[in-house]
């Protein structure tokens, strides 16, 4: 607890924290001073004028900008003096002189503080009759988002967002004076995985997405709390919708995850829940081999019959369960219980072969949370491009870093988002982690000065599988070393969203509800492997795309051998295609329920709108189906479930209403429980001729992005990049075409180069429409 | 697209004057000014490329400054003083004179791209006004007439190398104050900024 000091503020003595600045100890004293320019969570620059008090000093009563100065003891404030409100109606009027006033065609009009404040603290009247300046009306400055120069008040927010927040800083202030302006470089788009914030802090309508434009008024709009589902970070956020209709998500400022801010993906991936392609009735296949609409209790009944066929005459284990990792706890709690109970199978898993160990995750050594960040003396991310896979994670570690000082290593098989901010950074070829992890334990050589640095604790591990050809229990391998590292914490991540509540709620072989052990059973590898060879007949998919999401990119050809397979789904993808029964799912914002993010930090998600034509909630529809197949359910509700999850060691204290209402914001740990993970040995092979890493990148064709339309045209086209030296050595120039090959087939891409890649390494993207298997071994050959 | 070696090498000799590469973002500017005459969206890149800033945050530092230019412009700026102090001792005459000369009016470029003459606000040398820069360095007690024999040298001569001492002596009457000596050997010259246009021709 910080030192608290008394400051007397317009005349009334009020106890505030020592050291914060005016501004805000005033608003914690329930005193609220106008402002533009600062942001809670950005550092002040005292730009806009607009937070003006008069504070006593020996040299008299002098006004002053509240958002710069910190507080200190027997500070004497007025925030509501004449003198203050003539200023506030000077700077009001001053930032009014270019204002074009357009709030009748402004997103922002309704929702405005430039509007509201002139409103509360303005003159009124503006004695400006000259010209304003002028600016071509909105200019796009990136592919999300539009600037409109002449509403823009010059705060900077943006700007410093991009900068010292984002470490994007693709906007600037361009000229001076009068015509100051933002903008980004002619050819250089404010491309940024962050771009999204700037439109919610700017606190006019200068900037505004694309997605929203025009799309609703602020008063028309109904709002929910709900957490992202766009990774495992579990951002919180406030969806907005009219009509029904999902019009965006906001941030909303949560201390233990996302400080307010979202990336781009989990802001504007929403659109797809409106999509034409959408699944609104349920399918069955017919005799003529085509999906067809059917009733629900037909689609129910058929894919009843369907399963318990195969468990008659092949045994339970004849069937397997994939996915969940999308959904809520109480609806994972139902797939688990209908596969592992109902059903009778061990084979089920949420992951789809390109996570860790689910023992690892639930239950890493010395697991830590996100917020350890902020004490960190050092950093250390083995593990995925964390700017691509867990963007605000990405914001957390780089507030440690480059605004709270901590040191980061960073390892990683090519040069990542963090690298610019690193005080050390090793590369590696795939598959040869094992060693460097020896090398970097015993500080060997070149590692000596990085092993050194991994002594000033606190540290912070962030540990993952770096690419899908990595072996997982490398990561687990890393977090065991790191975990004796002094005062550490150690967050093993994984990006799927809900994957941690899933793996709580039982989807993981092994392990049941509430991190128990269970009999041993296939995981997602397996019933890959299970699939192909026949011992794997009947599957049913919750919200799973193995064919697009298993590292090994022959997911599809396996599931094509199924005898039976069912999806619950809200698309047809590559993997339900073939289905036999598909059933149209309930998705986000259209369900109730809860959620657990990368830390085991559980929060709860909350219905907005109604899911489209006949799709209902997945834990009703896999009730009905486990009622078809002769399981006595007791509870299907997502409320009951509710109660149920509430019994399980680790969710003791988890209930809907704790978390609507008692706890607040932060939502509820669980941690403990009994599974225990045994730190493995990794063995290195030191593999010839190529490695490949297959790393991914945010805009991957997911099923779910490629149906918003914002989002979709952001994907790119896969590269293969290859080390300089190897490209000079196959003769390939940048852009020629490539072949390469890996050991589940092989593809041709364009080349480019990239010298953050050790000699003998290429990467490839994973999921953007080409897969060569996910062994690290390949060739590559220039195509002529 | 890429600078010749000499620029090449003059820019990496002032990255490694400072401590943070960053801050060789005005100089920088200057060179990717000269080398285009005018600055380019390459020649910002070029600059991002050693100052490990991206290109919008050099556009942001050079659109701030007026002497950065953004369009192209001659071999010779020509920049004559019209502020009060200039202004009260003939700057206006000093620089119709300059534009009667050369042909070029006041904010423009000759059509052969040899020379551009703009009125500048006050360039710090009152005490010798009426003053004129060329290339940014500062010649002082300048009179219509000297700054038509200027005009005609850089017509005549094209000298490579512009610097104040020659111009002074040559072209300059009153002079506000003493500069300091240049840097011997150093990559600037007398202002550290400007070396790359003028003075500095000379580094060994
Ligand atoms: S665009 Fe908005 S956030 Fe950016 S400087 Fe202008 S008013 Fe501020
Ligand atoms: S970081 Fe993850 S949870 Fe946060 S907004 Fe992005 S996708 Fe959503
Ligand atoms: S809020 Fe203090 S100057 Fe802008
Ligand atoms: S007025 Fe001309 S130099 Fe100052």
């Amino acid at each position: 607890m910080s030192d608290r000091i008394t400051i007397m503020l317009d005349g009334r003595p009020v106890e505030v924290d020592a050291g914060v600045l005016l501004i805000q100890a005033a608003q914690d004293a329930g005193t609220y001073i106008p402002r533009f320019c600062w942001h809670p969570r950005m550092n002040p620059v005292g730009m806009c004028r607009m937070c003006l008090v008069e504070v006593e000093g020996p040299g008299g009563t002098m006004l002053t900008t509240s958002c710069t100065v910190p507080v200190s003891e027997g500070m004497v404030v007025h925030t509501a003096s004449e003198t203050v409100k003539k200023a506030q109606e000077g700077v009001l009027e001053f930032l009014l002189i270019n204002h074009p006033l357009d709030c009748p065609v402004c997103d922002r009009g309704g929702e405005c503080p430039l509007q509201d404040q002139t409103m509360a603290f303005g003159p009124g009247e503006s004695r400006y009759v000259e010209e304003k300046r002028h600016f071509e009306k909105p200019i796009p400055i990136s592919d999300l988002v539009m600037l409109d120069r002449e509403r823009c008040i010059l705060c900077a927010r943006c700007v410093r967002f991009s900068d010292d927040i984002a470490g994007d800083p693709l906007i600037e202030f361009l000229d001076r004076g009068n015509y100051t302006q933002v903008n980004t470089f002619a050819d250089e788009p404010f491309a940024s995985y962050f771009s999204g914030n700037t439109v919610q802090i700017c606190p006019v309508g200068a900037l505004t997405a694309t997605p929203y434009r025009f799309r609703a008024r602020p008063w028309d709009l109904e709002a929910v709390e709900s957490v992202c589902a766009g990774c495992s970070v579990g951002c919180r956020v406030s969806v907005q919708s009219s009509q029904n209709e999902i019009l965006r998500l906001l941030g909303v400022d949560v201390e233990a995850t996302n400080h307010g801010w979202l990336c781009d993906k989990g802001r504007f991936g929403f659109q797809h829940l409106a999509a034409p392609d959408r699944l609104t009735t349920p399918l069955v296949r017919g005799e003529d081999g085509e999906l067809h609409e059917a009733s629900w209790s037909d689609a129910l009944d058929r894919a009843a019959r369907g399963l318990a066929a195969i468990v008659d005459s092949s045994g339970e284990g004849a069937v397997a369960g994939l996915g969940g990792s999308r959904s809520t706890n109480e609806e994972a709690l139902a797939f688990e219980r209908l596969m592992r109970h109902t059903i009778g199978t061990p084979h089920l898993d949420a992951a789809m072969g390109d996570a860790l160990d689910a023992r690892l995750l639930a239950a890493a050594p010395r697991r830590g949370l996100i917020g350890d960040l902020e004490q960190a003396s050092t950093v250390l991310v083995w593990g995925p491009d964390l700017r691509e896979e867990l963007p605000v994670l990405y914001l957390r570690v780089r507030r440690a870093v480059a605004e709270l000082g901590a040191g980061l290593v960073v390892v990683h098989p090519r040069a990542s988002g963090l690298d610019t901010i690193a005080d050390h950074v090793v590369r590696y070829r795939p598959g040869e982690g094992g060693a460097l992890l020896a090398r970097l334990a015993a500080g060997d050589g070149d590692l000596a000065e990085v092993r050194s640095a991994l002594d000033d604790g606190p540290v912070v591990a962030i540990v993952g599988r770096t690419g899908l050809t990595e072996d997982g229990d490398l990561a687990g391998a890393v977090a065991g070393f790191a975990a004796e590292l002094p005062d550490a914490s150690v967050l093993a991540v994984s990006r799927r969203s809900n994957l941690y509540g899933a793996i709580d709620m039982g989807l993981a072989p092994g392990m049941g509800p509430g991190r128990v052990g269970e009999d041993p059973g296939r995981d997602a590898d397996g019933i890959v492997e299970g699939l192909r060879d026949g011992s794997v007949k009947g599957l049913v998919l919750l919200g799973a795309d193995p064919a697009g999401d298993h590292p090994s990119g022959t997911a599809g050809d396996a599931l094509s051998r199924a005898e039976f397979v069912v999806s619950i789904d809200l698309f047809i993808n590559d993997s339900n295609r073939g289905a036999d029964v598909v059933l149209p799912a309930a998705g986000f914002a259209e369900v109730e329920g809860t959620m657990t993010n990368l830390e085991g930090r559980v929060q709860k998600v909350n219905r907005l709108v109604p899911a489209p034509g006949q799709a209902r909630p997945a834990n009703e529809i896999l009730a009905d189906l486990a009622d078809r197949l002769g399981g006595k359910w007791e509870s299907s509700t997502a409320e009951s479930l509710a109660s149920d999850i509430a019994t399980l060691v680790p969710y003791a204290d988890v209930s809907w209403e704790a978390l609507d209402r008692g706890t607040g914001g932060d939502g509820i740990l669980a941690r403990g429980g009994d599974v225990v993970y045994s730190v493995p040995t990794v063995s290195t092979s030191v593999g010839n001729g190529m490695a490949l890493h297959l790393g991914r990148v945010l805009y991957d064709r997911g099923t779910a992005l490629m149906m918003d339309p914002s989002l979709a045209k952001l994907t790119q086209k896969p590269v293969l990049h290859l080390h300089p030296d190897d490209a000079s050595s196959l003769g390939v120039a940048v852009g020629d075409q490539v072949r390469v090959s890996g050991s589940d087939g092989s593809a041709e891409v364009d080349a480019a180069v990239d010298p953050s890649l050790s000699p003998g390494v290429v990467y490839l993207p994973f999921n953007l429409g080409v897969s060569v298997g996910s062994d690290p071994s390949v060739t590559v050959e220039k195509v002529t | 697209m890429s600078w010749p070696d000499d620029v090449v090498e003059r820019a990496e000799v002032m990255v490694a004057k400072y401590p943070e590469s960053r801050s060789a973002v005005m100089p920088l500017l200057y060179l990717a000014m000269r080398e285009d005459k005018g600055l380019t969206l390459d020649g910002m890149r070029q600059v991002a490329d050693y100052t490990g800033l991206t290109p919008v945050q050099v556009e942001s530092v050079a659109s701030f400054y007026s002497m950065y230019k953004r369009d192209s412009v001659g071999d010779y700026i020509v920049s004559v003083c019209t502020s009060i102090s200039c202004h009260l001792l003939g700057g206006d005459e000093v620089l119709e004179a300059v534009a009667e000369e050369t042909g070029v009016p006041p904010g423009e470029t000759g059509s052969d791209g040899r020379l551009s003459v703009e009125g500048v606000e006050c360039i710090g040398a009152c005490g010798g006004a009426p003053a004129v820069q060329v290339n940014y360095e500062l010649v002082e007690g300048v009179t219509p007439d000297s700054a038509r024999r200027l005009c005609r040298w850089l017509a005549d001569d094209q000298p490579v190398v512009i610097s104040s001492d020659q111009m002074q002596a040559d072209f300059g009457g009153i002079r506000s104050f003493e500069w300091g000596p240049a840097e011997p050997g150093g990559a600037t010259g007398p202002v550290p900024a400007f070396g790359p246009l003028g003075t500095e021709g000379q580094r060994s």
